[in-house]
C-alpha cells in the first residue's frame, strides 16, 4: 500500500478541523505518541502528524480526510497498550482521543452510562461508588487507561473469573468507520437480535475498524467486602493444580485468581522491599473475593482458604481491608516493572490455554527457558487461563542473538500453547507484536474471511494499517 | 514474657474525605482498621513472644465494634485481648483514655513490656503511650527503632530493681540514642523497627473462634471521674488545618554551565546541615 504524506495543505486543513493547538508536530511532543507499552527500540515509529479532536464531528472530518487523501490513520487511548496497536507503523496520523474525555451520561435507572471514548476507565469509579455502582471491565493498567482503549483492545484484567471482560459491559457504541460514516450500535437494550452483532465485531478490532467515540456501558452494584487471600505454595505445580480446584470444591467464584511463579515472586518482593516469607516459595496464589455480605465473603474466602490449605498451600495470608489487599496486590502489579529493572529487554507475552491444562503449560515453559538459556518468568491471570509468561533477555546474549531467541522460543511457545488447545492472545491483542504469529492462529479460511471484512470497512486500508495483518 | 499492646482502632485513611465546613473527617461507610502504626508495636511484641516465649495480650477502648481490632491483632499472632467498653468511656481524652488503659493493663498484672505505636493516624497525638507509662510508674522509650537485646533473670522475681533489662535505640532527628530500661518498661515504636506481617487463615480462624467479652468500670477498679468526657481535661475549642511550612528546595542544574556552580551549591547545602 502507498499512502501519502502529510502536506502543509493537510495541516492546514487538520489545523481548520481542530484548531492549531490540537495538532502537533514538533517531534519533541509527537515522540510521546511513537510508542505504547511495548519495547521502544523494536516497536517504536514516528507519526507525520498527532491531531487532538475533541468531538464525534471533528473525528468524522478527520477520517474523511485521511481516506480521501491516502494518509494512515492510527487512533490512540491512553498508550498504555501491550500489542503495538496504538504505534503508526506507517507514520501518518495519530488520532488520540485524549480531549474527548466527557461523561456525557449517568443513567442510573438503568444502571449504564455514556461516556467519550477518551475518559480515563478508572476516573468514573470514584462518581459510581458514591452512588453504590461500578464498572466491572477492570483491566491492570487501571490508572491510566481509557475506555476507548479498553474497547479496542476488549481488555481483561484481575477481576475477569467472576466478571468478564470489557466486552460483556458495553451495550452500545458510536463509531466512526474509516470512510468517515458515523454509525450507532447497540443501546440501552439488554437484549437484541436485531440482525448481525456487529457491535461485538468492533470489540477487541483493535482500532482497524473505526473509532470509537462514544460508548454505553453496563454498570454493576459495587460489592462492599472485598478480601484478597495471598497463598504461598512450595512450587508451581502445586499452586496450579489447586486453581481448577478453588472453583469446583467450594462452588464459588472469585473475582480473580492470579498465579506468580518462583521467579516473578522474587523479583517483585525485592523490587518492593517485601518482607513476606517469600523465599522458600515456589509460587504464589492470589485470589480476591468479594459481596455486598461481609459475612458470606468471610465464609468465602475461609471456605477457599481452606482448599488451599488442603491442597498442600504453605501459608494463605488474609488482606481484608483496603491497606493489606493494596500490598498483596502490589505484589502482582509489580511485577512487569520489577523484571524492567533486571533487564529492559523482554517479550511479554498473553497466551491463555483451557484452566484445566495449565498444569501442562508450566514444564514446558521451565524447558523452554533451559533450551533457550533465557528466563521466562510466568505471572497471570490463572483463574482465566491467561498467563503472561514473560521472556527476558540473558544479559550475557548479545541484541541479534536475542532476537533470533525471542523468534524462535515465541513460535515454540505458541505451538505448545496450541496443542493445549490455547492460542496466543487472551487481552493484550495482536497488533503488531504478534502479528507474524497470528496466521497460525486461526485457520485460513478465518483469516480470508477477517481480511474481507477488514476491506469492507476499510477499502482504502487507512484505518490503523498493518495491525493484526497484513492485507497484501 | 507477658507482652501488653494497646491498640486504637481508626478509620482507613488512605481514601479519607474532609468535611469541608466542620473541617472533620467524614467516617460514614469509611472502613475501620487497626491504627496503622501500632501494626509495628504488635509485630515487635509478636517477635519478642517467638524468641523469648510468653504471651501477647492486645487491648483497646472502644465501641462494642472495636472488637474487630482485637481479632485482627489475635489474627496477627496475639494470644489474646480485651476490649474496654462503655458509655463511661465515652468522649475520653487522650489523658482519660491513658488512664482507663492503665487501670486495664493493671488488672492484667505481671507484665514484663508494653508496646505501643507512635502515635495513632486519627488523632496524631503520640500522647496515650507515654500517658500510660506516666499512670504505671513506668520507664519510657519513644521512637524506638530497635530492640537490641532483652535480659530476663532466669528466676525472676522483679525485686532487685534493675534485674531484667531492654536495651532499645531510639531514631531521633539527628541520629541514634541508645538506652537500657529495666522492666516492665513501656516503649513507642516507629515504622523502622520492623515489617508487620500479614494476618494467616488460621490466625483468622483462632480470631473468628475466640470469645471476647467487652469490660468496662464495673469489672475493672476505675476512679469514675477519671473517665469519660467529664474525666477529660481537653476541651477541643478550635479546628484548624495546619499550614505546610517546610518546602523543598530545588536548585537548578537543567541548562550546561549552571552544572558546575549548582554541584557546589549543593555541597554547601549538606555541609551546613551537617550530612558531609
Amino acid at each position: 500500500m502507498k499512502y501519502n504524506p502529510v502536506t502543509e495543505e493537510i495541516l492546514v486543513e487538520l489545523k481548520e478541523i481542530v484548531g492549531g493547538k490540537n495538532v502537533l508536530t514538533d517531534r519533541d511532543k509527537i515522540e510521546a505518541y511513537s510508542h505504547d507499552e511495548t519495547p521502544k527500540e523494536k516497536y517504536a515509529k514516528m507519526p507525520e502528524v498527532v491531531v487532538k479532536p475533541s468531538s464525534t464531528a471533528e473525528v468524522q472530518s478527520i477520517v474523511k480526510l485521511a481516506n480521501r487523501e491516502l494518509i494512515p490513520v492510527t487512533p490512540r487511548g491512553a498508550g498504555s497498550g501491550l500489542s503495538g496497536g496504538a504505534i503508526p507503523d506507517y507514520g501518518g496520523i495519530v488520532l488520540s482521543v485524549e480531549n474527548m474525555d466527557k461523561v456525557i451520561e449517568y443513567d442510573f435507572d438503568n444502571m449504564m452510562m455514556v461516556l467519550q471514548g477518551g475518559v480515563i476507565t478508572n476516573n468514573v469509579q470514584e462518581d459510581l461508588a458514591e452512588e453504590g455502582l461500578f464498572f466491572a471491565g477492570y483491566p491492570m493498567s487501571l490508572e491510566s487507561c481509557f475506555i476507548g482503549g479498553n474497547i479496542a483492545e476488549n481488555a481483561g484484567g484481575g477481576k475477569a473469573v467472576k466478571y468478564g471482560v470489557t466486552g460483556r459491559y458495553v451495550m452500545g457504541m458510536e463509531v466512526v468507520l474509516p470512510t468517515g460514516e458515523v454509525m450507532r450500535l447497540g443501546g440501552k437494550r439488554v437484549k437484541d437480535v436485531t440482525g448481525y452483532d456487529l457491535k461485538r465485531l468492533l470489540i477487541g478490532s483493535e482500532g482497524t475498524l473505526g473509532i470509537v467515540t462514544e460508548a454505553t456501558i453496563k454498570l454493576l452494584p459495587k460489592p462492599t467486602k472485598e478480601v484478597a487471600l495471598l497463598v504461598l505454595f512450595e512450587d508451581a505445580e502445586t499452586a496450579i493444580a489447586t486453581v481448577p480446584k478453588i472453583m469446583t470444591e467450594t462452588g464459588i467464584i472469585p473475582t480473580g485468581i492470579e498465579f506468580m511463579d518462583r521467579r516473578s515472586v522474587q523479583a517483585s518482593c525485592e523490587y518492593l522491599n517485601e518482607h513476606l516469607p517469600y523465599q522458600n516459595c515456589g509460587a504464589m496464589l492470589l485470589i480476591e473475593v468479594d459481596g455486598a455480605e461481609e459475612e458470606q465473603v468471610e465464609n468465602d474466602y475461609f471456605k477457599i482458604g481452606e482448599v488451599c490449605e488442603k491442597n498442600g498451600a504453605q501459608e494463605v495470608y488474609v488482606a481484608d481491608n483496603h491497606t493489606t489487599r493494596e500490598r498483596v496486590w502490589d505484589v502482582r502489579r509489580n511485577i512487569a516493572e520489577a523484571f524492567m529493572v533486571i533487564s529492559p529487554e523482554q517479550s511479554l507475552e498473553d497466551i491463555v490455554v483451557p484452566i484445566a491444562s495449565i498444569p501442562d503449560l508450566i514444564p514446558e515453559l521451565d524447558r523452554l527457558s533451559e533450551k533457550y538459556d533465557i528466563q521466562i518468568p510466568c505471572y497471570g491471570h490463572a483463574g482465566d487461563g491467561n498467563l503472561h509468561a514473560t521472556l527476558v533477555k540473558n544479559p550475557e546474549h548479545s541484541m541479534e542473538k536475542w532476537y533470533q531467541i525471542e523468534d524462535e522460543c515465541l513460535k515454540e511457545m505458541y505451538e505448545v500453547t496450541y496443542r493445549l488447545g490455547g492460542t496466543i492472545s487472551g487481552e493484550h491483542g495482536i497488533g503488531s507484536k504478534r502479528k507474524k504469529y497470528f496466521p497460525e492462529a486461526v485457520s485460513a479460511v478465518e483469516l480470508e474471511l477477517m481480511k474481507k471484512i477488514k476491506k469492507i470497512f476499510d477499502p482504502n486500508n487507512i484505518m490503523n494499517p498493518g495491525k493484526i495483518f497484513d492485507l497484501e | 514474657m507477658k507482652i501488653i499492646t494497646p491498640i486504637k482502632q481508626v478509620p482507613e485513611t488512605s481514601n479519607v474525605k474532609m468535611d469541608e465546613e466542620t473541617g472533620t473527617m467524614v467516617r460514614d461507610g469509611v472502613e475501620s482498621i487497626i491504627n496503622p502504626l501500632d501494626l509495628y508495636a504488635i509485630e515487635a511484641a509478636i517477635r519478642l513472644k517467638e524468641e523469648h516465649g510468653g504471651e501477647v495480650i492486645a487491648i483497646t477502648m472502644g465501641p462494642p465494634s472495636a472488637e474487630k481490632a482485637i481479632r485482627e491483632a489475635i489474627a496477627m499472632g496475639c494470644d489474646d485481648g480485651i476490649l474496654l467498653s462503655g458509655r463511661e468511656f465515652a468522649g475520653s481524652d487522650t489523658w482519660a483514655t491513658s488512664y482507663a488503659l492503665s487501670r486495664c493493663i493493671e488488672d492484667i498484672g505481671d507484665y514484663d513490656l508494653i508496646f505501643c505505636g507512635l502515635q495513632a493516624t486519627d488523632g496524631d497525638t503520640a500522647q496515650v503511650g507515654p500517658g500510660i507509662a506516666s499512670f504505671l510508674d513506668l520507664p519510657l522509650a519513644t521512637y524506638v527503632s530497635t530492640v537490641e537485646k532483652v535480659y530476663i533473670a532466669e528466676e525472676s522475681s522483679y525485686t532487685e530493681p534493675d534485674e531484667n533489662s531492654i536495651t532499645v535505640e531510639r531514631l531521633l532527628e539527628e541520629g541514634y540514642e541508645k538506652l537500657r530500661l529495666p522492666l516492665p518498661a513501656l516503649l513507642t515504636v516507629v515504622k523502622e523497627i520492623n515489617y508487620p506481617r500479614l494476618p494467616t487463615l488460621s490466625g483468622k480462624r483462632k480470631a473468628r473462634d475466640v470469645e471476647i467479652e467487652p469490660k468496662n468500670s464495673e469489672q475493672i477498679e476505675m476512679n469514675k471521674d477519671n473517665l469519660g468526657l467529664q474525666g477529660s481535661p481537653t476541651r477541643v475549642v478550635n479546628i484548624d488545618r495546619p499550614k505546610v511550612t517546610r518546602g523543598g528546595r530545588i536548585i537548578d542544574a537543567s541548562e550546561e554551565g549552571k552544572q558546575e556552580t549548582a554541584v557546589e551549591e549543593l555541597v554547601e547545602y549538606l555541609k551546613s546541615k551537617e550530612m558531609l
